[in-house]
């Protein structure tokens, strides 16, 4: 019974559950680069009020160029830290809004932010 | 035969103690931070898993209560089991995460799991005693796997950072992890083995875990 409990875990992890949309957890490259990334949504209407430079450090650090997205996915100095920086910059800030009873964005469900129809 | 002090033992006191230590310690930083219904009643399976597998930890003979720490370790994989397949199954992008390229922390608590489900396999009366014709060799490996499982499961924990971001919170958990797999001589002062039924570790379990999820999201 384990090991048919195992083996659906397996297929699990493989296929995802039933019935889910098949995007959600599919990584693909996106926005012009290689590695593979999950879908996500972000709208700047829901940020407003942040300071631009809080999230674009391009703004004052004089590396303005092409969308975000684009060097975090193609640059190879920072390509491998995509994920860390990314949960690091987005979850710490809702998490910090949340402690201060500020609306705040999610700080751990991963599909409320990998939304597969909202690419951004 | 029960006298009165293992009367305290058997009605699963040391089993409660643990689980509501376990739960209070996420609560001593960001106590009220939630991720929903969903996150957080799959976490408090978790946790309530790690409780149970810290509590049959504890160096103790068991030679009147064997049976009954044989039956409640499968309720602890029971619960480990859904605690992974609760996420699994509820959350599709949650697979990426035990897929090549995951974070240390997922493949630790898999190998947790994994080693817990050996352990409980290798145990299974009375096929043990034909896997183990020695019972000093069953001993050393149980003890080891269960040392396994519960260092898989607890840098699970502290390295996904959810829970216990906190060096106080971290070092707490690592003391009660020392605590119960070691300190032989500390438990042993108490009269009677620690024992609990499965009921005692799921209604307190049920307790500890409504509280989690709900302190964390409905209290503002």
């Amino acid at each position: 019974m384990l090991a048919a409990l195992f083996f659906c875990g397996l297929v699990l992890v493989v296929t995802g559950p039933p019935g889910a949309d098949d995007r959600a957890g599919r990584r693909e490259p996106r926005f012009g680069g290689t590695i593979p990334v999950l879908p996500m949504t972000f709208s700047h209407g829901d940020h407003f009020g942040q300071t631009c430079a809080s999230c674009h450090h391009e703004f004052t650090d004089g590396t303005a160029g092409p969308p975000c997205m684009t060097c975090h996915v193609t640059d190879r100095s920072v390509a491998p830290l995509l994920e860390d920086q990314f949960h690091g910059l987005c979850r710490s800030c809702h998490v910090t809004e949340h402690a201060a009873s500020r609306p705040s964005g999610p700080t751990r469900n991963c599909t409320a932010c990998h939304l597969p129809d909202h690419d951004f | 035969m029960s006298g009165p002090r293992d009367a305290v033992a058997d009605r699963g006191a040391v089993l409660a103690t643990l689980v509501a230590v376990v739960f209070a310690l996420t609560f001593l930083a960001l106590p009220r931070l939630g991720g929903g219904w969903f996150w957080e009643t799959g976490n408090a399976l978790g946790f309530l898993a790690l409780a149970g597998l810290l509590f049959q930890m504890i160096p103790y003979p068991r030679s009147g209560a064997a049976r009954r720490h044989e039956r409640l370790g499968y309720w602890v994989l029971a619960t480990a089991i859904a605690h992974a397949f609760w996420f699994l199954a509820g959350d599709p992008t949650l697979r990426v995460y035990l897929q090549p390229g995951a974070p240390a922390h997922m493949w630790l608590g898999l190998f947790g799991l994994l080693a817990l489900a050996l352990l409980c396999v290798l145990a299974r009366m009375p096929d043990r005693m034909r896997v183990h014709r020695r019972y000093r060799v069953f001993r050393t490996l149980h003890r080891g796997l269960g040392l396994a499982a519960l260092a898989g499961a607890g840098l699970h924990v502290l390295l996904s950072g959810f829970y216990l971001p906190s060096w106080p919170q971290a070092a707490l958990l690592v003391l009660i992890c020392l605590a119960c797999s070691l300190g032989r001589r500390v438990w042993a002062r108490l009269q009677a083995p620690p024992r609990a039924s499965a009921g005692i570790y799921l209604a307190t379990g049920a307790v500890a875990g409504a509280l989690f999820v709900l302190i964390r999201n409905l209290v503002p």
